[in-house]
């Protein structure tokens, strides 16, 4: 078994360099474009007022040891009686009020498009990374792995004696994939809407 | 980037965590660690490591990194966060990935090409 294939330096200087250029571009790109479309929500003052309250009861509770007990009372009355108690929301308003949030068109419009702008470029990358770069070895991974990886690895390579550490570039594209996420965040920031989670 | 002291009470009772700090030193963790993984991938890739040897050597690189995170703190990680467990432990395995990426990198260019 061959154990050191000897590779073209054209694979090198032609397929991995350019895939990994590549993805680091589209998600640059993507970085911007979503900072682009992003359409400016005006805030919302009722919004802004509960999340402010829910703010101050947080730190109340947080902060609940160091003042007296019955000042620490009366605020939590002030926030929570009934009658016009801060967070205090009927049972009926707080079901209206999320059946609210899945139909309001711009929450969902910003979901889909956060969603398309990461679904669509990689579509697009794994599809072209299929279309031109299969077919041959494109990398060595330093580690070896069990003979049952082979068909996730090397799937465009059509023998099988050659050792599972030659793989071929769809799982250069996804070691990309995933070894980027930290390379944006370095590059990017924060926000860099590239994590898959 | 340096960590922040987020204590503001330092009297008995169970201190305040003033979360803005608190997130900017996690932050900070965060990236040099990432940094590190990157750096010491390209390092691994470069000097030939194969196999067991490379993992091995990420890890040893983020005890050196949680060394050097502590020696930064002061060795007193309550003053800086709120748990031991995130100064030694957060973001090794997110590091790994992007560590086998540049090991790969590397090593292909080094070596096989």
């Amino acid at each position: 078994m061959a154990d050191d294939l000897v590779l073209d330096t054209a694979i090198r200087n032609w397929v991995l360099v350019p895939l990994s250029v590549v993805m680091v571009l589209i998600g640059v790109l993507r970085y911007f474009v979503s900072k682009l479309i992003r359409s400016s929500q005006n805030p919302d003052t009722k919004a802004i007022k509960e999340g402010q309250a829910v703010i101050r009861a947080r730190n109340l509770r947080s902060a609940a040891h160091l003042i007296p007990s019955k000042s620490f009372r009366s605020r939590r009355i002030y926030f929570t009686n009934e009658e016009n108690g801060l967070l205090y929301v009927p049972k009926e308003e707080a079901q209206k009020a999320q059946a609210q949030m899945f139909q309001d068109p711009n929450m969902a419009m910003d979901m889909m498009k956060k969603n398309l702008s990461m679904i669509i470029p990689q579509t697009l990358t794994f599809a072209w990374v299929n279309f031109f770069f299969s077919g041959f070895v494109a990398a060595k991974i330093p580690f070896p792995l069990t003979p049952r990886f082979r068909s996730m690895l090397q799937n465009g390579i059509d023998l099988s004696t050659v050792d599972v550490s030659y793989v071929s570039s769809r799982s250069w594209y996804f070691l990309n994939l995933f070894g980027l996420r930290g390379f944006f965040s370095l590059i990017l920031g924060e926000e860099n809407a590239t994590d898959d989670a | 980037m340096a960590t922040q002291d987020k204590r503001s009470d330092t009297s008995d009772f169970p201190e305040i965590i003033n979360t803005d700090n608190l997130q900017s030193n996690m932050k900070s963790i965060y990236y040099s660690r990432t940094f590190l993984s990157i750096i010491g991938g390209v390092i691994a890739g470069i000097w030939g490591f194969t196999g067991f040897t490379g993992f091995v050597f990420y890890f040893v690189v983020m005890l050196a990194a949680s060394f050097g995170l502590a020696a930064k703190a002061k060795f007193s990680a309550d003053s800086y966060f709120d748990s031991w467990n995130r100064v030694l432990l957060d973001g090794i395995l997110g590091g790994l990935m992007s560590f086998v990426l540049f090991w790969t990198f590397a090593y292909d260019i080094v070596h096989i090409f």
